[in-house]
């Protein structure tokens, strides 16, 4: 059972990351640590995505005299996407963090909920 | 060579990057019309050629199946296309006076980027293409969402984004371990492949199948997923409202589908108990979203959990799993995509005329504003389902396909569910028309930009309910295409 | 800010810009490309716009420069469209050979158009939620 767990560490590892980031996601009521949270997991993917393409004994893939084997480039190709897109909304989302406290001067969400519920 | 398929989408896409460079000299506002009126013609071009030669792929960079980006331009593309560049245009000719001058160039730059995603995504046939237009239409979407300066549409903006990006996390989850099972993205080489895989790798693809079904679903309000719609959908202008409810939610469930028929195929569906899954979810999501509607006081709360029960519909056309099933979902999402948009823009030029929000307020609504109230009136007994208008005809479908999959409990639910319907639309407009009211409001007309993508919608339904025989056929080519 | 502060910053720009230069031109043929060599010249411009509290490149030039570039990369697109083939289809006649800079017909140029849009784009999110903290 070790053997399978050490043959898959990558694996295990990005699902521990994963269950961090959704965790800090959750339960931390500061909105900056959920989008932290947000940003954890998606690198928890992206981890998840580079292990899936590792060959044991490549090297990096760039055409060079004198190689054989390459790590798989694909997963690269997806990974650089989403980390243009993790960019994109993290920097969304913390411009919104911004407004909401220009709007209820603080970035505590139980208290923006109990700012709400008394205007309302 | 036919390239239409790809001309849309960078019509859409270079009109948004013009748009910076003119704002501030000149009104972005029919640059965005004109840009969406051509893709109009486009679409129909395409759909021409589609009739006469039959189905086609398109390959980006002529790269063949494997290793390049496939578009694949079949019934279901055509149709759809049809459908988002009609609605955008009325959407887009409707927002003149709603937008303040100081967002325009943004609301319009993102409005077109979303035309983007959603063409896009109906095109797409390999998983990096649909996750890439997912991405790009999860942040446009709530872009829009924000852009209204108010306290409240920020926070429903950002609930929006965040649990729209875990749904993204989960798909390319979903995506790597597929990637990781099969060795290839294209959806037609997966279709092929996949059964032979799952004999290795039977995990990787029960969970891959999952992911997709959450991770779409969060985006496209699957039952107890919906829960940032409300919000996202009453608190933002309306035209955003009106695109968000009509056609944003409704092409997630578009591509979950293309990837559940067309990558994993016949075959593989039984190995997660997903139709029944499905079944339940839309059962549930009917009957939460009328109820909830019913004890709404707000007319555009009222509107977004109406979109929570409609979307059950198409997830239970799907469920069904049959041809005429599917094509009851594809005629849903093309007849609600129609008639929700029509709801919104009406009732937001109700909110923007008299500045009240109550659905007590429309009672003898009818006599001061006629025009809207009769295209409201339309809509929504369209919504209820009478026969002559256009949501007959797809409910119809949808209640046959649940005879053909043998399931005779859901045409009960259909027909419980439009009961449930005629309860919160039919007094709004029995009470406008045959009450008086009170209203101290002035008002000077329509103007012709807000009523004639009005009348065109409202034409549009009538059309379809009245002859719907053109539109039957071509959906039920689409299903066929997909599910042979 | 620090005179100490200013100086390191004003120091360190044109090094950061040949470093980003340098990942985007030579994209093709080692680990970087398009998206990594903006983001560090953004990361230069943002350096010593938080150094100095003045804006090395003015708003309206990055938002000039964000469409351009996004216009050219669209229609470089359309050559493979004039040549007869499908969209953004490579061209034979440039590939050269392989780890050599001149080589790989249109991806240097597709490299850097990228490189433009993603630094500029990143210049202006800064400059963008920097004005939010003004307005507060």
């Amino acid at each position: 059972m070790f053997k399978a767990i050490f043959a898959n560490l990558p694996f295990l590892a990005a699902l521990l990351v994963f269950l961090i980031g959704f965790y800090t996601m959750l339960t931390h009521s500061n909105l900056i640590k959920k989008v932290m949270g947000l940003n954890i997991m998606e690198t928890a993917v992206f981890l998840f995505l580079l292990a899936s393409g590792y060959v044991g004994g490549g090297s990096a893939p760039v055409i060079r005299a004198g190689t054989k084997t390459y790590v798989n480039p694909l997963p690269s190709a997806l990974i650089l996407t989403g980390v243009v897109v993790g960019l994109s909304l993290t920097a969304f989302a913390l411009s919104l963090v911004v407004k909401l406290y220009k709007y209820y001067g603080t970035v505590d969400a139980d208290e923006i909920m109990r700012l709400r519920g008394k205007d309302e | 060579m036919n390239h239409l398929p790809i001309l849309i989408i960078l019509l859409y896409l270079g009109s948004a990057l013009l748009i910076p460079l003119l704002a501030g000299r000149f009104s972005s506002r029919w640059l965005a019309v004109a840009a969406a009126a051509l893709a109009l013609i486009l679409s129909g071009l395409s759909a021409w050629h589609v009739a006469e030669g039959g189905t086609y792929s398109y390959f980006f960079g002529s790269h063949s199946a494997p290793f390049g980006v496939e578009f694949a331009v079949d019934w279901v593309t055509v149709l759809l296309h049809l459908t988002i560049n009609f609605i955008g245009l009325a959407i887009l000719v409707y927002c003149n006076k709603e937008i303040d001058f100081a967002i325009q160039s943004w609301f319009y730059t993102l409005f077109l980027l979303l035309m983007v995603a959603l063409n896009g995504l109906v095109m797409a046939y390999d998983l990096f293409a649909i996750f890439l237009f997912t991405e790009l239409g999860t942040l446009t979407a709530c872009a829009l969402v924000a852009v209204k300066p108010k306290a409240l549409c920020v926070e429903a903006a950002f609930k929006y984004l965040i649990l729209s990006t875990l749904g993204s996390g989960l798909i390319l989850l979903g995506i790597s371990l597929i990637y990781m099972a099969t060795g290839n993205l294209n959806l037609g080489a997966l279709g092929a492949t996949l059964p032979s895989a799952y004999t290795i790798y039977p995990w990787n693809i029960r969970i891959a199948l999952s992911l997709f079904i959450v991770g779409f679903g969060i985006k496209s309000a699957l039952f107890p997923l919906h829960i940032w719609l409300p919000d996202a959908h009453s608190a933002s202008l309306t035209p955003t409202s009106a695109i968000h409810s009509s056609l944003v939610v409704k092409i997630y469930i578009i591509a979950a589908a293309r990837i559940i028929f067309q990558a994993f195929g016949d075959s593989l569906i039984s190995v997660l108990p997903l139709p029944q899954v499905l079944l339940l979810l839309a059962t549930f999501g009917i009957f939460a979203g009328s109820l909830l509607a019913m004890l709404q006081t707000d007319i555009k709360r009222m509107l977004a959990y109406s979109t929570v029960a409609q979307i059950s519909y198409i997830f239970l056309g799907i469920g069904l799993m049959t041809k005429t099933g599917v094509m009851g979902g594809l005629l849903h999402v093309i007849n609600h995509g129609i008639m929700k948009s029509l709801l919104f823009l009406a009732a937001g030029t109700i909110i923007a005329k008299t500045g009240s929000r109550k659905i007590e307020d429309l009672s003898g609504m009818g006599y001061r504003m006629p025009l809207t109230m009769t295209v409201f009136s339309i809509g929504a007994l369209s919504m209820v389902g009478i026969p002559g208008f256009s949501g007959y005809v797809s409910k119809l479908y949808l209640a046959f396909g649940a005879m053909e999959a043998g399931k005779p409990l859901f045409v009960v639910i259909i027909l419980l569910s439009s009961l449930l319907n005629a309860f919160y639309y039919l007094p709004i407009v029995v009470r406008a028309f045959f009450s008086p009211g009170r209203h101290n409001f002035t008002w000077d007309g329509l103007s012709w930009q807000e009523a004639v993508p009005m009348l065109a919608l409202a034409a549009v339904t009538i059309y379809f309910g009245l002859l719907p025989g053109v539109l039957v056929n071509l959906a039920k080519m689409a299903a066929a295409g997909w599910l042979n | 800010m620090h005179l100490v502060l200013q100086t390191v910053a004003k120091l360190m720009l044109p090094f950061l810009q040949l470093y980003g230069l340098y990942l985007i031109f030579y994209g093709h043929i080692s680990p970087g490309g398009g998206f990594a060599g903006g983001a560090v010249i953004a990361a230069g411009f943002i350096l010593y716009a938080l150094a100095h509290d003045a804006e090395l490149v003015s708003r309206r030039v990055a938002d000039w420069l964000n469409s351009l570039a996004g216009i050219i990369l669209i229609l470089l697109g359309f050559v493979g469209i004039i040549r007869g083939s499908a969209y953004m289809f490579n061209i034979p006649e440039w590939r050269g050979q392989g780890g050599q800079l001149f080589s790989g017909g249109l991806i240097p140029l597709l490299a850097t158009a990228i490189g433009l849009k993603v630094s500029s784009a990143v210049v202006m999110l800064y400059y963008y939620l920097v004005g939010e903290k003004k307005n507060v």
